[in-house]
């Protein structure tokens, strides 16, 4: 409350005012039950907020996990509100959180995390009640379990990894001739063996080989960049202060192949989202570079669609890759009984995630991840090993999914997916940007 | 009130000096009234404007960040900050690009809409109509519009130029379109507005001066140039007023539909304070570019305040 400081001095009055109205009226309230001779308040539900982003597909099945997790816990009963992915959402957490007025759980990417615990934004997690519930560090792949984590306190409990893979339509793969004899696509281990299938499938479809769209979006463009330059077993540092550690032969290599990718054959050259999408969907296409999220889309197009990690073309397997999270909010005043409730309702919703798989992503909780029930699940079990090789973004107070750093790699990039400017010059103009962010006095 | 009424007509009150010290008992009283009214309106005026500025200005001198950390005074290390961030002045260079270029379609194609439903066309409610309902509309629902007009693949405006043989125009993905782009949604959006109060100000033109100038033999081309637009001056003067303000202001439309890309082509200065503050959290920071743009306006303000007043001395 620092940051509103105007209130500063009354805050406790006005604090105290708001509580004892509550107070006057719970009394009412309860004059009014025992004159009834009813105990209902002793009965009533505690609520619990509950602020998350998943829209669409994902929207759905969050509300029947929370249905469920309500419906099993009658001493609790959650509420969600849904905001818009990405800056809105972000922005009002921040906000709620550093007016004291927060949600007591909330969803966020594991890698927007660094932009939120060191201020103080969000409370750790307390191991011990965590285990009570059945939710240790061994519930967790060592990669997603070492990301939930600042300073050694545990600040998110990961509900899922969603790792960027590639879909592909197993109909067009045949005709091309380029599936194996397990039914699943070729290996291929190299750019050029990767464009190879490419124009092969291409020669299918008559219009491309690959679906990506990207145009407006920084979040695409850094997700096959951040992958193809992981892949080159390479490292990216951000330490405030300090220019970027960055592997930049590895950066303008992964860029020079992306933009080679959009000669309108192998793909589009000019493709949004939703273009590149929908091309995939209506087999225009082999391929679709693409979150696990879009999965529900595909099957619902009734599409023969097959799923695996994107290829190792330089040597490292590497996805890039981020996790939905539960954070707690910082509370002015933590509510021990509501505090137990949330570690039983997250306890719950982990452990019936096998539903949440079938949205696309990979599940966090191993047991779910090893049941047969998830093996069973096709074509999830087909990426399910992007977990293991699962990047997350570098590190830093801006960085993340969602983040304006994103946005500000498609400023820089995108006139070099289209063409237009050299990789080196782009990458060069990103790089200085965020020598700039990382020159700055750190807000967090 | 009725005791004010009362003093003024007491006898002798034009030469006694109790009756003045009556007249000016009633002037504080009225004063007095007249700041009772008022004072709905003042506290507003003080709560909602003249604190936020007032702490604005403070927070601008700080370090202070959405998360709480680091609110000390700095002193005008976030305005020196400021001034050598390329960022923000190319943020800024975007905003006064779009006035300059939204201003003049928006104020003279209102004026030919207004000219053209003034001359008696038939079914006037209809133009009207058609005219000013893209102004009711909400700035989500027009952006959405437009990106799905604009989209390079499957849009509207592509499909209908590729049919006149005109090639695809990457309309929000160009550098160099798409700020036009926008102009041009931005166009169809908000004229309606311009249009109405140019429509009202021509209908206000006494017919009398067109009947005059008839007999004496001016055709309708003179009439124009010699009655209309002189008599317009005003009303034009006010409308790029209004007008340099708003699109000064512009946010919302280029947020929803390039969200300041291609390559920060169309990122707007209130764009750039929003990701500083809220999405950057140097709240600090992002007052001072604030208070930098305010000062932009004032100025613009001022300038056009001096030409008004030169005009109508």
């Amino acid at each position: 409350m620092k940051q509103f400081d105007f209130f500063a001095g009354k805050e406790l009055s006005r604090r105290h005012l708001l509580s004892g109205t509550a107070a006057i009226g719970s009394l009412l309230a309860a004059a009014t039950l025992s004159g009834c001779g009813g105990n209902a308040s002793a009965a009533a539900p505690r609520d619990i907020q509950f602020w998350h982003l998943l829209s669409g597909g994902d929207g759905i099945k969050m509300q029947a996990l929370i249905s469920k997790a309500n419906e099993g816990n009658p001493g609790f009963k959650v509420h969600p509100t849904v905001l818009a992915w990405g800056p809105p959402y972000y922005t009002k957490l921040a906000m709620a959180s550093a007016g004291g007025r927060p949600p007591q759980l909330a969803i966020m990417h594991a890698s927007r995390v660094p932009g939120y615990a060191p201020g103080g934004l969000i409370d750790p997690w307390d191991l011990d009640l965590l285990s009570e519930n059945g939710v240790t560090a061994d519930s967790f792949a060592p990669r997603i379990w070492d990301k939930s984590q600042q300073n050694g306190k545990v600040f998110s409990i990961a509900l899922d990894s969603h790792p960027f893979i590639m879909f592909y339509n197993t109909d067009v793969a045949r005709k091309a001739g380029v599936l194996a004899g397990n039914g699943q696509l070729q290996e291929v281990k190299s750019p050029q063996e990767f464009i190879t299938m490419a124009k092969e499938m291409q020669k299918v479809t008559q219009a491309h080989g690959l679906s990506f769209g990207y145009l407006g979006s920084g979040s695409q463009m850094w997700r096959l960049f951040y992958t193809l330059y992981k892949q080159h077993g390479a490292d990216m540092e951000l330490t405030p202060g300090q220019p970027m550690k960055v592997d930049r032969d590895a950066a303008i290599e992964s860029l020079e192949f992306m933009a080679s990718l959009f000669d309108d054959t192998i793909a589009a050259k000019s493709g949004d989202i939703s273009t590149g999408i929908a091309e995939f969907a209506r087999g225009g296409s082999g391929m679709l570079f693409s979150g696990v999220w879009e999965l529900p889309t595909m099957k619902k197009a009734g599409l023969p669609v097959d799923a695996a990690t994107i290829p190792t073309l330089y040597g490292t397997a590497a996805a890039y890759a981020d996790s939905h999270s539960f954070v707690l909010p910082r509370q002015l005043n933590v509510d021990d009984a509501k505090r137990r409730d949330v570690y039983k309702f997250v306890s719950d919703i982990l452990k019936g995630s096998l539903s949440w798989a079938e949205a696309g992503h990979i599940p966090a909780y191993q047991p779910v991840v090893q049941s047969q029930a998830y093996k069973d699940l096709k074509p999830q079990a087909h990426y399910a090993n992007a977990a293991d090789v699962i990047a997350y973004d570098p590190q830093s107070w801006f960085s993340g999914s969602g983040s304006d750093w994103q946005t500000y790699f498609a400023e820089n990039v995108q006139n070099v997916l289209l063409g237009r400017d050299k990789a080196t010059d782009g990458w060069a103009a990103f790089e200085k940007r965020t020598n700039t962010l990382l020159s700055r006095p750190n807000p967090v | 009130m009725s005791s004010s009424l009362t003093a003024r007509r007491s006898p002798g009150s034009r030469v006694s000096s109790p009756a003045a010290r009556g007249s000016r008992d009633s002037v504080t009283r009225n004063n007095l009234s007249g700041w009772g009214f008022a004072a709905p309106f003042l506290a507003f005026f003080l709560v909602f404007l003249v604190w936020p500025i007032v702490y604005g200005i403070y927070m601008s001198l700080t370090g202070k960040s959405l998360t709480g950390a680091n609110d000390s005074l700095i002193g005008f290390a976030n305005y020196a900050e400021a001034f050598v961030d390329a960022d923000m002045w190319r943020s800024l260079g975007n905003t006064l690009y779009f006035t300059v270029i939204s201003t003049v379609p928006l104020v003279l194609v209102a004026l030919v809409m207004a000219a053209l439903l003034n001359v008696g066309l038939p079914a006037q409610w209809l133009w009207r109509l058609s005219y000013f309902a893209p102004y009711l509309l909400a700035s989500t629902v027009v952006s959405l519009f437009f990106t799905w007009m604009y989209n390079p693949q499957l849009g509207l405006i592509n499909d209908a130029l590729s049919k006149i043989g005109i090639p695809k125009i990457a309309w929000l993905n160009d550098p160099n379109v798409a700020m036009w782009a926008i102009v041009i949604a931005t166009l169809w959006w908000t004229v309606g507005f311009n249009f109405l109060l140019y429509l009202a100000a021509m209908q206000n033109i006494p017919a009398q001066h067109y009947e005059a100038a008839s007999l004496d033999g001016a055709g309708a081309w003179r009439q124009l140039f010699s009655i209309t637009l002189p008599q317009l001056v005003p009303t034009t003067v006010m409308i790029v007023l209004l007008q340099v303000l708003a699109s000064l202001k512009i946010f919302d439309q280029v947020y929803q539909m390039t969200a300041g890309g291609p390559g920060g082509s169309t990122r707007p200065v209130v764009q750039y304070i929003f990701e500083t503050g809220f999405t950057g959290y140097r709240l600090g920071y992002s007052a001072a570019i604030s208070y930098i743009f305010f000062g932009l306006i004032v100025l613009v303000s001022a300038i056009q305040f001096v030409i008004t007043r030169r005009r109508s001395a």
